[in-house]
């Protein structure tokens, strides 16, 4: 009874940081599948610096928390002028960290790739980049949506991240609801609920995604 | 005929247990903290790491400061070791609930004295007096609130209302950051993302003088002097009192001496005088 009180005085003041929160998780998340496939389309170009230098920023940005990305880039790039707004700082980070992430789960489904395609392509004609967009990434993004789905989750939990450096989403909101009212555990299972619908949402749009690139036509309509 | 005597003896029986039972669990006591305490053997107090002097980790990572050489005296007090005294490390946000769910015994962590807050938890005496100022980078021209109070600066704040109300009042047009720990907040002003910090008087203090010509802190306070003070659970009236009345001793009585020396080491001067009418 104490718990709907407190959510009734209360619960209207989450919907701000909720906003926020979807609004960062849905741009970083597009950000970081382009940036993903960015870096794979520079492994896949050939040339042998080129794979090394994504090896070198994928092994970074994995063996390092993604919260010290967010202060370099909050706290330490003013210091050399440069000074965005913290979201972007936030968002940026978690960009940078995920495309690495996304980049090494699109390079295993390449792997799925027949060699034979490539063969194909070369004799039509298509040039790499051709190859790349036409044969490559579509199928690539199709075998990895589970994969991928399952990154965006994780990304939608690294949003909270973004409150230690003042962004408004819905840990600041718990932090700051805490302070306020002296009620911690109503605070944080509150945020909790809310970041499980949204992940849930997250979920139900993988999944009616792959229903829709399972699609075939019936065998007999053609 | 006696089958019916023997019942009714029995229920007289066991209503007199019954009431007994009551009455007595009414008188019960539930036992203090202060006995959980001398039972274990050691205190257990939460405290911050970032808000020097008061409590934050030196360069070999140990904990260190103002209260936590107060909580040492505190052990000392108990157990007559000042090292029977276990820190647990809390964020602005999470003092709270670490003495709700009683997972320490009591909290000193630069923690200002306000009414509200008093509704959720036990404030013992104040343990030293304390006040807001605001910390800026040296050269920034910024010399007192009037000078911050524009709409392109902004002013690093702790999570808590009482900070958030506070730079309304004084300093209405400067935009808020609002960060968990002091050193965010130092940090925060360091590279330019705000232009002033919103911190105890002290910690201010602290930051200026240890940065190296980097901070310097605004003479005017934002606000009036404060208190800092222990906080504990409410509804454990040994405990606070036992708390209380160590403080007490500290400031004015027979622990003045051990309270002037820790007052030395992190203020580099004398704490204020035991009574007014001495000295």
């Amino acid at each position: 009874m104490r718990f709907l009180n407190w959510l009734a005085a209360y619960g209207p003041s989450y919907l701000s940081g909720l906003g926020w929160t979807a609004l960062i998780a849905l741009w970083a998340s597009l950000g970081a599948i382009v940036w993903g496939c960015v870096l794979l389309l520079i492994r896949l170009s050939g040339r042998r610096w080129a794979n090394l230098a994504v090896e070198i920023y994928v092994q970074l940005f994995r063996n390092t928390p993604v919260l010290l990305s967010i202060y370099l880039i909050y706290f330490g790039f003013p210091l050399i002028g440069v000074v965005w707004p913290a979201v972007i700082c936030g968002g940026l980070a978690l960009v940078l960290q995920n495309g690495a992430y996304i980049s090494e789960i699109l390079r295993g489904g390449v792997k799925a790739i027949d060699l034979v395609q490539f063969d194909a392509a070369k004799s039509l004609g298509l040039s790499g980049w051709g190859t790349f967009r036409k044969v490559v990434l579509p199928q690539v993004l199709v075998y990895s949506l589970p994969s991928l789905g399952n990154q965006v989750i994780l990304l939608v939990k690294d949003t909270s991240l973004l409150s230690a450096i003042s962004v408004a989403e819905l840990t600041m909101n718990a932090k700051l609801l805490t302070e306020q009212t002296g009620a911690a555990y109503e605070a944080f299972v509150v945020v909790a609920a809310l970041y499980l619908l949204l992940v849930v949402v997250l979920e139900l749009a993988a999944r009616s995604a792959l229903r829709a690139v399972r699609w075939r036509p019936r065998h007999d309509a053609l | 005929m006696v089958r019916r005597v023997i019942a009714r003896v029995l229920v007289v029986i066991l209503v007199a247990v019954f009431l007994h039972l009551a009455a007595t669990a009414a008188l019960t006591r539930e036992k203090s903290r202060l006995e959980t305490v001398l039972q274990r053997g050691k205190l257990i107090v939460a405290t911050f790491s970032t808000a020097p002097p008061f409590c934050y980790t030196d360069d070999k990572g140990q904990l260190v400061g103002f209260d936590i050489d107060v909580a040492r005296l505190l052990g000392k007090a108990l157990f007559k070791d000042p090292n029977k005294v276990e820190f647990v490390v809390v964020t602005a946000e999470g003092r709270w609930p670490a003495i709700e769910s009683g997972r320490a015994d009591m909290g000193i962590a630069t923690t200002t004295i306000y009414p509200d807050r008093a509704v959720r938890v036990a404030f013992t005496r104040p343990y030293v007096d304390s006040g807001v100022s605001v910390l800026v980078k040296k050269g920034s021209g910024i010399k007192s609130l009037a000078d911050l109070n524009q709409e392109k600066y902004a002013i690093a704040n702790l999570n808590n209302p009482q900070q958030a109300d506070r730079s309304k009042r004084f300093i209405p047009r400067t935009k808020t950051l609002t960060f968990d720990t002091p050193a965010a907040q130092a940090l925060a002003v360091r590279s330019g993302r705000a232009q002033g910090a919103q911190l105890d008087t002290p910690v201010a203090d602290w930051y200026a003088a240890t940065s190296k010509d980097e901070f310097e802190v605004i003479p005017e306070l934002m606000g009036y002097s404060q208190n800092n003070a222990i906080f504990l659970k409410h509804g454990d009236f040994t405990w606070w009192h036992w708390l209380d009345t160590a403080v007490g001793e500290m400031r004015s009585g027979s622990y003045y001496g051990e309270y002037s020396e820790i007052y030395q080491k992190w203020f580099g001067k004398n704490p204020p005088p035991q009574k007014f009418y001495l000295r």
